[in-house]
Parts: C-alpha cells; structure tokens; sequence
C-alpha cells in the first residue's frame, strides 16, 4: 500500500512535534529569544485615509511637517524628543556593550531618547545618549539612587510585553564577570528576575512612592523632575490605566505581546498578553474616558517595524513609540530567535568578545540613526497625503480597518461599508458613518 | 538641637522643612508629633542626626544617605528601601519589606518585623531584634541580615548572594529554595560580636548559624515549578509496591 506522503498534519505541525520532542528529551520548556512568531492582529490590518476633495493633502517635498514630541506634558521637566520614536528598554547583558553604545550614538544622530533596560546603565550609554530613561525595576539590579538624578525620563517597570507576568531571563551563556558584578549576581547562573517590586506591592504603595520619588527628585534636580512612565504589558488595559493615573504617572509604556526580548519561555511569549493594536485603543478611550488624555503620555510598543505603523499608533492616540528589535535588524540582526544562546554572529546579542568586536559601533549607530530617520519620514509621508501638518495631528477618523476582525478590536469602521462593529471607538458602534 | 512640630506641618512639606533646617546648619534634629506619616526623612542625604518622637508611616527612610536617624515607635512598610549609607534604627516594631534595595549602611530593628525583610538587598547590614515574619532575605544579592528572634518560612529564598544570621533553633526547617544551612565561621562570630555590643543586644555571635546562597553542582539556581520526576525506586513507593 502506498504510503501517504507529506500528509497535512493539521494540529501537530512540524514545530509542535518539535516542541514536545524538546519537552519530553529536557523535561522543560524551551526559552527562545526574539519575538513570538505567532500572527496577531497588527497595525497593518488599518489603513490611513488619505486627503482628496474632503480635505487638501500636505506637499509631501516642499512643505514642512513637525515630529518634535513632548512627552509628560505635567511634569517639571516634560521630556522633549525630535521624532515619536524611542529605542526600547534593552539591557546590557541581554545586548552586548557595543550593541548599547551604538543605541545610544543613534539616538544623539536623530535627537530621541533610549531606555536603560535592566541591569544598570552603562556609563558610555549615558555619555552617548541623546535623552536618557532609566528603568527602575523589581529587580533593581544594577541600579543605585544616583541614576534617578541622571535621568531624562524615568520608567517603573511592572512588566515586559514578551512575557508579561514574568521578568527578564538572561541565561547564563551571558552572565560574564563584567555583567556579574554590575548586576551583583553569580557568574554563570541562569538569572530569572523579579517579577514583582519589593518596595510596592499594590495600587496604594504606589501613590505614596511616586510622591515619594518626585519630592526627591524635585529637591536633587532644582525643581526639573523628569516624567515619571509606568511601563506594562498588555493585559486588562483599562484597569491597568486607571490605576497607572490614579498613582499619579506622567505617562504609560504600553508592550504588546509580540514585543522582543533576549530570552523567554516559548509559552509565555506565545500565550501571554494582548496584541498592541487593540490594546492601545484601549488605552487611549480609558485616558479619555477619565480626562487624562491631554497630561498622561502615552508610549506604545511591541512589533513596531516602520513608519506605517507609527502613523497609525499616532492616529489611534498614542504620543510616541519605542522600538527594539527593530533597532536590533537595523544594526545586522537576522532575528534567528537565538539570542538566548548568547551566541549571536553579529555582535548584538552576545557577551563573547570576539563575536562582540564585530558589531562596528559607530556603522550600527549610524544604521539605526538612518532607519529611525527613514520610518519619521515614511510617517511623514502618510501624514501629508492625510493633510496634516503635524505628526501628532494624526487621528482615528484618518483610519479604516480592513478586516471585521481589526475593525471589531479597535472600534474603526471597515473600509467600504463605513460599517462600525465592536464599542466603537470615538464612532457610534453599530451603525455606519 | 532643631525642635520640628509636625503636628501642624502637612506631610509632603515635613520633609521640605526637614532639609530647610539642616541647610541653616542643624546637626541634630527632633521632630515630634509625626503620627505615622508616609516617607518621613526619604531621601534625606546630609550628616545630620534626627530623632522621631512616635511612629512613622510606609517608606521611611527611603534612599536615606549619611544621616543617622531614629524613630522612637513603629515604622510601616517599606522603612529604609534603597537605603544608601548612614543609620536608620528603629526603637519598636516594623512592617513589612523592610530594607527592601538597601545597599548600604546599618538598619536595625529592635522589636520585629513583616514578611520579606531585606527583599533584594545588595549590601549593607539589617539587624531585626525580634522576629522577622515569611521571606526573610528573598532574592537578596549582597549585604548581612541579621535575626536574634525566630525565622519564618522560606528564609533566604532565592538568594543571589549576602548572608542570614540566625540562632533559630528550628532554622534548618524553615529555609527557602537554593539556601543552606551553615556554621559560623569565628570571623563571623566576631564580627556579629562587634554589631551587637554596638547596638546593646545581649547575644553572642558563636549562638548564631549562616544561611547563604546554595547553588547545584553544575553552579546554577535550581527552580521548581512542578514536582520533579521521581526515581523509579520512589515512583514504586509513591504506588504502594
């Protein structure tokens, strides 16, 4: 009898087979690095409507456009950056020294701000950067009081969009004698963070500490205090906001759950979380449902690729993005998914030095630099051809959706039928325009 | 010495009127009548010493650097986090997350304390008089915590690196994951004799065991997540054969 060959093997795919034959030959789960391969909804489900008799487009080549952003409009020192587009929360020891410099060179080219990640802050990266955020973490290795008065921008770290609920996992491949002693750790062991801050454990803590931290912050900086961000993954967004305002943040860091990270449990970058495109919408109808939209910031990410997606993530409210493994392909990255093998080819995500020596720093800075620079303008362009002057000036009226089921997330109505399905979001639900 | 009322001073402008006196060049500082408010004296960074009649709220003492301070009643949650340098020395009793970051200088307690005493310290010394409650020293990656009174469970879970001193006689019995359970060493026992006749505590270092870091043979932290797989032997027994 003939044998079947390559059968459809529905359920069990090759890389189902695959994962259970790692599970039963370890006896755990596999930690992959990278970003969850899945297809989720995504910013390219919408489309941005472009001016013709309604409304004049904007001369793409001739007429000026503004990308300046003021982040924490209502705090002493609101943080002001020259393009919507920040460099993600990336440690060192997830990325390699050089990988961080050049981040932060990058960031001085096209006058944005990085985030520090965890694991303290490199003093070059400091010296380099442009803006600088500094993350306050569960885990608050390698963090000491003095960067609080360093900082630009600071970020309360509650979770990571690539596994949310979880905290940072570097294995150790990475954990070198230099990454050792600034995160205060053994060399060599698997490090598995903190999931939960030692110092607030609930929405009450965390009033007090927040006026706790501006007090100080306002007697060390001269009345300059930084805005102060909670960065959270996505999950039960609109409670999640309410309690990020009511504990007085200056601004949200929202990560979807196709956010990249060094290193996480296959399962908890597959199965955790919400996509980023619903889950901004969310944010933006619970910050103006509560009258906090013009004084609470709002920063998305999580799978950010390009300058389509930041118009759309203005157009839906949000007031800026940050970017990580984007950054990451612009310097030499494949995205292998091996970065928890700390063997990464291109220097980028690895502590071996000789693999780190091939990372050039000041070719990846400029790289990252000519990409951020070329997504503004990609952003640039769509808002024009939408007949707006300035990037923030996007709106969701300029969006339609393209599939019922982007259109029943996000509450914008369906190309074509102008049909509402979902709550509606800033539309009547239920009805056509 | 600077007398502070701060009965008629609103809580987020204690602090404020705190650090106007100490610039004016007070060294030594009463405040009374402070009833519990929240963060008295955080980030307070100059050598001063300041004595607080009564009780304090959560998040004394935060970030708390060169000043030597002592509060005569209770403290809440959070007392000394992300403490630097200098003395924060407690008279009565704490709440939970008690030097929770500290990363240097000396904490001491001389009643008891909550849950998690010590949460991620990364050095300095924290010395708790009498009990301290579930999760003493969790996940902490430098420093001494030093307990006189019984332990809860899960002492030192996770522990990075630093060290717990206990002469609870049922300690072995109450360690968290990746501890052990260890004698003293005499420069150990010295080195506590020296803290205690410091701070006024009757007790003697060679009464003390050590519970640091344990990591497996192959140098790694050891997590369960599920009941490990049984040898066949035990699997057997489980079975009742």
């Amino acid at each position: 009898m003939a044998k079947i060959t390559n059968p459809e093997k529905g359920t069990w795919s090759n890389q189902v087979i695959s994962e259970i034959q790692y599970k039963a030959e370890n006896g755990k789960y596999r930690i992959r690095g990278c970003a969850s391969p899945r297809k989720v909804p995504n910013f390219d489900d919408l489309m941005i409507l472009p001016g013709q008799l309604t409304r004049m487009p904007i001369d793409t080549y001739r007429e000026p456009c503004q990308t300046r952003t003021v982040l924490g409009p209502a705090a002493e020192a609101p943080l002001v950056i020259e393009t919507p587009v920040m460099i993600a929360g990336m440690s060192f020891g997830a990325l390699s020294k050089n990988a961080k410099i050049a981040l932060a060179k990058a960031t001085s080219l096209v006058g944005t701000v990085i985030s520090n990640g965890e694991g303290g802050c490199l003093p070059e990266e400091l010296e380099n950067s442009y803006r600088q955020s500094i993350q306050i973490l569960a885990s608050r290795m390698g963090f000491h009081k003095d960067l609080l008065f360093k900082a630009d921008m600071l970020e309360i770290l509650f979770g990571i969009g690539a596994k949310p609920g979880l905290a940072g996992h570097l294995m150790g491949a990475k954990i070198t004698e230099e990454i050792s002693k600034i995160r205060q750790i053994p060399a060599g062991i698997d490090l598995h963070s903190h999931p939960r801050s030692g110092d607030s454990f609930g929405a009450d803590d965390l009033v007090v500490k927040i006026e706790q931290l501006r007090e100080m912050l306002h007697k060390k900086t001269d009345g300059h205090t930084p805005p102060i961000f909670a960065k959270i993954a996505a999950a039960r967004v609109r409670e999640d906001i309410k309690i990020a305002v009511k504990a007085g943040f200056d601004g949200v860091i929202l990560d979807g759950c196709t956010a990249g990270t060094g290193a996480a449990p296959v399962m908890a970058a597959d199965h955790l979380g919400i996509p980023i495109m619903p889950a901004a919408v969310q944010a933006v109808q619970t910050l103006e449902e509560i009258g906090a939209k013009d004084r609470v910031s709002l920063i998305i990410s999580g799978g950010i690729k390009d300058g389509a997606d930041l118009a759309k993530a203005l157009a839906i409210g949000a007031d800026a993005v940050a970017i990580g493994t984007a950054a990451m392909v612009a310097m030499g990255c494949c995205v292998c998914m091996n970065c928890q093998s700390g063997q990464c080819a291109f220097g980028i995500g690895t502590q071996v030095p000789e693999l780190v020596q091939k990372l050039d720093i000041d070719e990846a800075a400029h790289k990252v630099a000519n990409y951020i620079k070329a997504m503004t303008e990609e952003a640039i362009l769509l808002a024009k051809a939408a007949g707006k002057t300035k990037l923030c000036n996007l709106e969701r009226e300029d969006l339609r959706s393209m599939t019922l089921e982007s259109c029943a997330m996000t509450g914008i109505p369906l190309a074509g039928s102008d049909f509402v399905f979902g709550h509606g979001f800033g539309f009547l639900a239920g009805a056509e325009l | 010495m600077e007398h502070i009322d701060a009965a008629l001073i609103a809580n987020k402008d204690l602090n404020p009127t705190v650090w106007s006196a100490i610039e004016k060049g007070a060294e030594e500082i009463f405040i009374s009548n402070v009833h519990s408010m929240h963060y008295v004296l955080a980030g307070t960074d100059q050598p001063v010493k300041v004595t607080v009649e009564d009780s304090t709220g959560m998040y004394t003492c935060s970030y708390l650097e060169n000043a030597e301070v002592r509060i005569k009643g209770n403290v809440g949650w959070y007392a000394g986090d992300n403490m630097v340098s200098g003395k924060l020395i407690v008279e009565k009793n704490t709440g939970c997350n008690v030097g929770a970051y500290i990363v240097g200088g000396d904490l001491v307690v001389y009643g008891s304390t909550g849950t998690r005493v010590g949460y991620g310290m990364k050095g300095g010394r924290i010395v708790i008089g009498g009990s301290a409650e579930r999760w003493a020293g969790q996940m902490a990656m430098g420093g001494e915590l030093i307990v006189l009174g019984t332990l809860g469970p899960g002492a030192g879970e996770s522990m990075y690196q630093g060290k717990i001193f206990t002469r609870d006689p049922e300690a072995e019995s109450k360690l968290g994951g990746n501890v052990a359970y260890s004698d003293i060493t005499d420069e150990e026992a010295a080195e506590l004799d020296t803290v205690f006749a410091e701070y006024g505590f009757e007790a003697q270092g060679k009464q003390f065991h050590v519970i640091r870091p344990f990591l497996d043979a192959a140098g790694k932290h050891t997590y369960t997540l599920f009941r490990p797989i049984l040898e066949p032997e035990k699997a057997a027994k489980r079975r009742g054969k």
